[in-house]
């Protein structure tokens, strides 16, 4: 018998995920458990409403306070904690230097975003940033998603600033206007797709319910249902990981590939999740081997389960897009499942078309071969392309979709040189291995929370940065 | 049964693969593997808990891995569940007290498990929520 529906209810805790704990900036305070207990109690240390449901007029108003910015870093901070500080424990990759991008293009963002950020809400005004975050409402294939939206504000501005902070580059003082642009963007688009007051999954124990009722039952209406077990079972499974797989790979071993929302609550009582795999970014030059293998922009896969069979206790869709239930295994009670294709990322959803889960196999073939065609290319780069190229992932696809859909990608290309790495994080290039700076140094400031300083109380807040030593 | 390593088991399940721990060092090992088509005679060992590296050999049907670090919240413990592929992570030697140490230097760490695993015949035991386990065979 399932009990998730338990963790739905005001009073309940939720399950702990993880046995560790989280200390930030609350030092002398007790330690923040995972789950929705530790948004529970990040929400009760705020010193802000800035947590709690917030009106359209809060979200359209353009400046934080200093509490409402110094509330946010903490709860950010807290939650980049609870979604990866067990994946921190991977080490290095043997094929990627993600570590060591991740941390340059964390400085790229924070020092480039605000003024592109700016430029964007400048273009189609901050009602026109909440609406690009509503299309997300009504879309399947979309990068408008959980993990793109939180990536604006708890990547670049949370670790871009921490990563910053550790290297000694700024003070806690600095760049207040800046990361106040990064973090209205982010909560614009974010306010907008959820439409609920809040803006993080992990605000609403852990739901992404964010698609209107009508697509829902469309989507829904093309599932094909199957026995666990069964050839079309494992046929569904099998391009599921496939496809997922590649969209690691062709976004260098990063979650940006990856969108889940729901879980959605079905008639008959089972749970559908709704889950993009992003195949082919057109973006990248090293996609064009998924050109070559015919490779959609994005398969959007339907996952029903059955809660009950698998006797349900908890389900998270996180801030990064990506499903954990108690118990851990939900792929074998997956009881029925749906694919669609959308072609390109500004294909219209009325050609975004679906497929026969018979018809998986041919299409599997094609993920396969672009899956080993992609590796062999990696396996044949230089340390320094992967980590450029790694960058680029990151700053460029962050907020690539909103650019996009915002009309300002060209403009931000062409006035902006947003492709242009800064002269200063070109430098860093060095600093980042000495005395373990990218493997061991941020990467502790990041997941035990100690690096995201708060601004100073009395910090002025239209205070950028002028003075460099 | 003695189980001659442990860790994080990425996800529960009944499936208990077998075959020759094979210690994959690089990108080139897994591409050769990968065009000896023998990669389901072995259980892989590798060092990280990302999953691009082994991304060919989890494509075209790995029975089992063993990592020296990473957790089921890993890229890597993400894909097996989502392959259905048993995955023992963070894996030690039971009767060591070496443990992995995120950011720390487990050259040492590393070299043993290898030494200790590396050629030789197992079985993976997954049924525990918690806990994946490595049955020595021969």
């Amino acid at each position: 018998m399932s009990t998730y529906k338990d963790r739905y209810k005001d009073a309940d805790n939720g399950l702990r995920f993880q046995d560790l704990v989280y200390q930030g900036n609350f030092k002398g305070m007790d330690p923040v458990p995972d789950g929705i207990l530790g948004d529970k109690v990040l929400r009760q240390r705020a010193k802000s409403k800035v947590l709690e449901k917030v009106t359209k007029e809060d979200v359209l108003r353009d400046q934080f306070s200093v509490n409402e910015l110094n509330d946010l870093n903490n709860y950010l901070a807290w939650n980049i904690w609870d979604v990866l500080v067990m994946r921190a424990t991977e080490g290095v990759s043997g094929m990627i230097p993600r570590q060591e991008y991740e941390i340059l293009a964390f400085m790229q963002e924070f020092l480039r975003w605000p003024e592109i950020l700016e430029m964007t809400t400048n273009e189609v005004g901050a009602q026109g940033v909440i609406d690009i975050g509503a299309t997300a409402r009504r879309e399947i294939g979309t990068k408008i998603n959980c993990v793109h939206d939180w990536c604006i504000g708890a990547v670049g501005f949370g670790m871009g600033r921490c990563g910053l902070l550790a290297l000694e580059a700024i003070q806690p003082q600095d760049y207040v206007r800046e990361s106040n642009v990064i973090l209205k963007f982010m909560q614009r688009i974010l306010w907008g797709k959820r439409q609920d007051g809040y803006i993080l999954n992990s605000q609403d124990r852990y739901r992404c319910r964010i698609h209107e009722k009508d697509v829902i039952q469309n989507l829904a209406g093309q599932i094909e249902y199957f026995e666990p077990g069964s050839e079309k079972h494992d046929s569904f499974v099998r391009f599921n990981a496939a496809a997922e797989l590649l969209s690691f790979l062709d976004h260098y071993d990063c979650r940006l590939g990856l969108g889940d929302t729901g879980p959605y609550e079905l008639p008959d009582g089972k749970i559908m999740i709704i889950r993009d795999r992003f195949t082919n970014e057109e973006a990248y030059d090293w996609s064009d081997v998924c050109d070559h293998e015919k490779v959609p922009h994005c398969y959007t896969l339907c996952l029903v389960i059955d809660p009950e069979k698998m006797a349900l206790d908890e389900i998270r869709v996180n801030d990064i897009s990506t499903t954990f239930t108690r118990p851990k295994n939900y792929i074998e009670h997956i009881v029925g499942g749906a694919v669609f294709v959308r072609e390109k990322w500004n294909t219209p959803m009325g050609e975004v078309y679906p497929i026969k889960i018979s018809e998986l196999d041919k299409r599997l073939e094609g993920i396969q071969q672009a899956t080993f065609k992609l590796y062999t290319k990696f396996s044949r780069m230089s340390r320094r392309t992967l980590i450029t190229n790694g960058m680029y992932v990151y700053y460029i696809d962050m907020i690539l979709p909103h650019l996009r859909l915002a009309g300002t990608y060209e403009k931000a290309c062409k006035d902006y040189e947003f492709w242009e790495i800064d002269q200063r994080v070109s430098n860093y290039y060095y600093d980042i291995v000495k005395r373990g700076f990218a493997q061991a140094t941020v990467p502790q400031k990041i997941f035990s929370g100690e690096g995201y300083l708060p601004f100073p109380d009395d910090v002025s807040l239209t205070r950028s940065k002028y003075y460099w030593k | 049964m003695s189980y001659v390593a442990e860790g994080y088991n990425s996800f529960e399940t009944k499936k208990s693969p077998s075959g020759i721990v094979k210690y994959l060092p690089d990108p080139k090992s897994v591409i050769a593997l990968i065009q000896s088509g023998k990669l389901k005679e072995h259980i892989l060992l590798v060092q990280g808990g990302t999953t691009t590296f082994l991304a060919p050999a989890l494509s075209m049907g790995a029975i089992g891995v063993i990592t020296m670090s990473g957790a089921p919240e890993s890229h890597l413990g993400i894909l097996s569940r989502e392959f259905q592929m048993p995955c023992v992570m963070t894996a030690y030697l039971t009767e060591s007290d070496a443990r992995y140490v995120t950011g720390g230097n487990n050259e040492a760490h590393f070299a043993a498990m290898i030494k200790a695993l590396d050629g030789k015949k197992v079985q993976l035991h997954c049924e525990d929520r918690e806990t994946g386990r490595v049955a020595l065979l021969s």
